[in-house]
């Protein structure tokens, strides 16, 4: 077959292009995590759960347009928001109260609505699978150095530094950034000064669930939506935070950079032990940086 | 509070409790030995947990792989080796412990929410190597069929030798708790600062906690092989670590008991609501979510609040601010 | 002081309640306990295991059951978690004192239960769990297998292959027991079937694997004949969709076992890729007989769907069960288990037989082609050749030289 000559340095790039668009959905939702973790210090095990959830309504909503050829669009745009407004909902009924409270019990906390929304998405929707077709215009693939590339896997690749631009934006340039990030640092003294301190946490709260139902509208297409996606995403974006650094969004944005790189490239070096690539980085960053690659804000 | 426990006056309800307990195979049918054998085990592993979260304030996220870690061990030894049984019972704790020292290393110097994130990744690690190391731990699949030996492996035997085993261990543990270096341990989490002002080595004290939580609760692993006969990855899994932090939670993690309370409560639960609902998950999800807001001190804390005038040890929130 | 006595009240209290829930009386029926996986990924093939049984069971009891002995059973969310499936066994055979225990895609717990079943010497029908391990190795008296194993797969997928012109070959599956034992078992057979076969590499992912493109470049650029893509459940369903958007399918052919089944198209509907070489035990439309037919129609009824592979499972562990009691001829294990062993039931697949010497099912397996088809809503299996059981089963001195290991 023609199609394969220029081999190893063709497949090396697509590879790359491959490990990066992968990255994307992983540093979409693990920013939403870490903004969380930043702010509100709340290590939000629930994350994972949104994150199925915002598969399952984007499912849900594409296929009640399925006849338009926009179901997956409208279903990107609104299932995100659904999913913040349970954020919203979770923040505003049971966070708020317990701010005080240590981290350990928020975990368990944040623990408990996993087990919640995993047998509340059984209930819902079932134990079928799922499977949501791409959208119409990134069906197929390009033919990149003669290898193929889905046109989805592109689509996801632009996204990825609009939303490290946006995060970017908005955690530098809006007054909710600059506040929230001085929250961060400490609560009290911008409570003091007068910002209503409250507000700013539900802001985040609902952001950084948003950026978790958007990551799982993304993954929709690709994926078997199905109960368990919780559990194979949650520790992988823990441990992209723990890497980038507690509460750093672009630490979450290189930790999510390094793991699907690593992991893209280890398939092509050891494709029998590709798995354990990205568990090594993780090691290996935190042997020698346990507080993680960029400034941690705790 | 806790000093009571084996003081004068309570020792005659210990002894009392301990002696229903014995009595327990005579009296009741053979499901209901073999459920409080699981809750004495599960209890054990809670207790040891309990011994760095809530008296050394440490964030232990993945306690339990030194109990997937004792298990395996006596699992692999009784398989793989013919060393006498009780070796293979002892290198359990042993092994543990070395591997609770070795994490221990790596994360102690490390404070709060950094150390449990670590713990867990690193836990992941190991558990990840049982997943996939065919050859030795049989994969996911696991190794089943253990050959314990017969006196131990019946229903009634194995009860009373896992009762014996975590009667001693629980008092091992007490007398760890009431020593100077549990002390220290308790002060170290209230105010970690003067401690180090004093001259105490803090991350020393930590490290020393974490080998000895992992020696118990790898001691509750080989118990588990008793029981069951069979080891499988899951018992190395970040939900089972959660599962007990759960039970400590529940129980309350300022009691000496309590988690050996949450154990007997969350057991006994899933075990009865199995039977008559898929959705157990859900209820117990939403009883953390109520027991989190209205009591976080646990059930027995609460009960405690509620009758004695006298405090509780202090609670973990008051002070995990000052570690942050 | 005080607290330490209101711990203790408060553990009598608790013990008391565990002993008033004791309330199981042995009445006159024949009780099936089945411990299963309802929760997670998993459930969507073990739900049609305890419907299609529920569903032979009522009509059995309706016609008058076992010799006037009415079937019950009782189900067990065992959360594919070993320890909660071995706690639900023992609650199950120590509580409510099942006759029979049944159940799980969980392979290690099947294993678990297995084990556990000898001590009790009480018999254990394993549904669905394909580990070759359980009629083999670890095969003893009280253990059955319901349906086809890793070995089974293996021979008939070789039998399929070595008829087809490739020679290179790549293997890629799931990281767990299940992906390497049917990815050996396919090559192993394959090399005696064709000497002339070539292994160029393999590659493995883990379970839940969410984008599988950089396997698929990474296989593609290694130019192999064919590919052989060990992965089971509900990573089947993300790979064939990979393969569809890279056009996978159509530069290198390859084969996966039930990436013909149900429960793998149907959630794809048309984006199914096509030309995709799969295996599987049942298909609701083949083979085209009037037994298939009424047993379809049946679970239709009865669930509004269509039934997928577990089906054919749960009715013929049904089947077995009330045929083997009335071999039998009373409720009594021991003589439960001779009765079974040889025992041929009629089945929607034809007749299928356990064969005496492993307990393990004879099952026929289809091998065929991803197509699309007019008026269908999903692509199915076409081209089916049928492997019978006696070429896919492995051979009885293979199975005691396991045993002897």
């Amino acid at each position: 077959m023609e199609l394969f000559t220029g081999l190893s340095f063709s497949v090396l790039c697509i590879q790359i292009l491959v490990g990066l668009s992968k990255a994307t959905i992983l540093f979409i939702v693990a920013s939403g995590l870490t903004l969380i973790l930043g702010v509100l210090r709340i290590p939000n095990l629930a994350h994972g759960s949104l994150y199925m959830i915002g598969a399952f309504t984007t499912y849900s909503i594409a296929t009640a347009f399925s006849q338009s050829s926009l179901g997956f669009w409208i279903a990107l745009l609104l299932a995100p928001l659904i999913v913040a407004l349970i954020g919203l909902i979770m923040e505003q009924g049971l966070f708020r109260f317990l701010y005080n409270r240590d981290h350990l019990m928020m975990l368990l906390f944040t623990f408990s609505f996993t087990l919640v929304f995993g047998d509340l998405v059984k209930l819902l929707w079932g134990s079928d699978y799922r499977s949501l077709a791409v959208p119409e215009i990134f069906q197929g693939s390009y033919s990149l150095l003669g290898m193929p590339f889905p046109r989805y896997n592109l689509f996801l690749l632009l996204l990825g530094p609009v939303f490290a631009a946006g995060l970017w934006f908005l955690t530098n340039r809006t007054i909710l950034g600059k506040i929230s990030r001085a929250a961060a640092v400490d609560r009290e003294m911008v409570g003091a000064v007068g910002i209503n301190v409250n507000r700013i946490y539900a802001a985040v709260f609902v952001l950084g669930c948003y950026l978790a139902g958007v990551g799982g509208a993304l993954v929709a297409p690709t994926q078997n939506i199905s109960q368990g996606m919780d559990h194979s995403i949650i520790i992988e974006i823990f441990l992209i935070v723990i890497i980038g650094g507690l509460g750093n969004v672009w630490g979450a944005l290189l930790g999510a950079v390094i793991f699907g790189l690593t992991d893209a490239i280890g398939i092509l070096v050891a494709p029998q032990f590709g798995i354990i690539f990205p568990y090594l980085a993780v090691i290996t960053v935190l042997i020698f940086r346990p507080k993680g690659l960029l400034k941690s804000i705790w | 509070m806790i000093s009571g426990v084996f003081g004068k006056k309570s020792l005659p309800l210990v002894v009392l409790f301990l002696v229903g307990l014995i009595f327990l195979p005579y009296a009741a049918p053979r499901f209901y030995i073999y459920l409080a054998s699981v809750i004495l085990v599960t209890g054990l592993l809670a207790t040891s947990l309990n011994l760095v979260l809530g008296y050394g304030g440490l964030y232990q996220f993945h306690h339990a792989v030194f109990y997937g870690i004792g298990a395996y061990t006596t699992a692999l030894m009784l398989t793989k080796t013919s060393l006498p049984t009780w070796v293979a019972f002892a290198s359990a704790p042993v092994a543990a412990a070395f591997f609770g020292l070795l994490i221990g290393l790596i994360c102690a110097r490390l404070s709060s929410l950094h150390f449990g994130m670590l713990q867990i990744s690193l836990g992941s690690l190991i558990w990840a190597i049982v997943y996939r190391w065919y050859d030795f731990t049989g994969g996911d699949d696991g190794i089943h069929g253990i050959p314990v030996p017969e006196a131990m492996s019946a229903t009634t035997s194995s009860y009373y030798f896992i009762l014996a085993i975590t009667t001693l261990c629980l008092l091992l543990m007490f007398i760890i708790i009431k020593s100077p270096f549990g002390r220290i341990l308790q002060a170290l989490r209230d105010n970690p600062e003067r401690c180090e002002a004093i001259g105490v080595n803090i991350t020393r004290h930590r490290i020393i906690a974490m080998v000895i939580a992992a020696l118990f609760a790898g001691a509750a692993g080989s118990l588990f092989v008793i029981l069951e006969g069979s080891v499988f990855p899951e018992l190395l899994s970040w939900t089972l670590s959660l599962e007990i932090l759960i039970m400590c939670l529940l129980g309350g993690w300022f009691t000496f008991f309590g988690p050996m309370l949450g154990a007997c409560l969350i057991i006994s639960m899933r075990t009865f609501a199995g039977n008559y609902t898929e959705y157990w998950t859900l209820i117990l999800g939403l009883m953390m979510m109520l027991t989190i807001f209205f009591l976080p001190k646990g059930v027995f804390g609460f009960i405690n609040q509620l009758f004695s005038s006298k405090a509780p040890d202090l609670p973990l929130e008051e002070s995990s601010h000052v570690a942050d | 002081m005080k607290s330490t006595f209101k711990f203790f009240c408060l553990a009598a209290f608790v013990s008391c309640c565990l002993l008033a829930a004791s309330s199981a009386f042995a009445a006159k029926t024949i009780k099936v306990g089945i411990v299963d996986t309802y929760s997670g990924p998993a459930s969507t093939y073990t739900n049609d295991v305890r419907d299609a049984f529920a569903l032979a069971v009522n009509k059995i009891n309706a016609a008058g059951g076992i010799f006037g002995q009415q079937v019950e059973f009782v189900t067990r969310d065992s959360k594919f978690k070993v320890d909660l499936g071995l706690s639900a066994a023992k609650e199950l055979v120590m509580r409510e004192e099942v006759d029979i225990l049944m159940g799980t895609i969980n392979s290690a717990l099947a294993l678990a239960l297995s084990d556990f079943a000898k001590q009790e010497k009480i018999p254990f029908l394993a549904t669905f769990a394909k580990s070759a391990k359980i009629t083999g190795e670890k095969g003893h008296r009280y253990v059955f297998s319901m349906n086809e194993n890793t070995a089974m797969i293996g021979k008939a997928a070789a039998a399929g292959l070595a008829k087809l012109p490739y020679t290179t070959y790549w293997i890629a599956g799931d990281d767990y027991e299940y992906g390497h034992a049917v990815a050996d078992g396919v090559w192993e057979n394959l090399k005696k079937l064709k000497p002339e076969v070539r292994l160029l590499g393999q590659s493995w992912w883990k379970v839940g694997e969410p984008d599988f493109t950089p396997y698929i470049t990474a296989m593609l650029a290694e130019e192999p004949d064919a590919v052989i893509i060990a992965t089971g459940g509900r990573d089947c369903v993300p790979f064939l969709k990979a393969a569809q958007t890279t056009g996978f399918n159509k530069l290198v052919p390859f084969y996966m076992h039930t990436a013909t089944e149900i429960s793998t198209l149907k959630p794809l509907g048309l984006t199914a890729p096509e030309g995709v070489i799969g295996t599987a035990n049942y298909h609701s439309y083949y083979p085209d007989t009037e037994e298939n037919k009424a047993f379809v129609a049946e679970f239709e009824k009865a669930y509004d769907r269509t039934p997928a592979v577990g089906a054919l499972y749960g009715y013929i562990t049904a089947q077995f069960i009330s045929k083997a009691y009335a071999k039998a001829g009373e409720v009594n294990t021991e003589k439960f288990i001779d009765a079974l062993e040889g025992l041929s039931v009629d089945s929607p697949v034809g007749t299928v037989t356990m064969r005496a010497e492993d307990h393990q099912v004879m099952l026929p397996m289809f091998m065929g082609m991803t197509t699309k088809v007019e008026g269908k809503q999903f692509l199915v299996a076409s081209e089916i050749i049928t492997i019978p059981a006696e070429e896919s089963m492995p051979s009885l001195d293979e199975i005691r030289k396991a045993r002897q290991l």
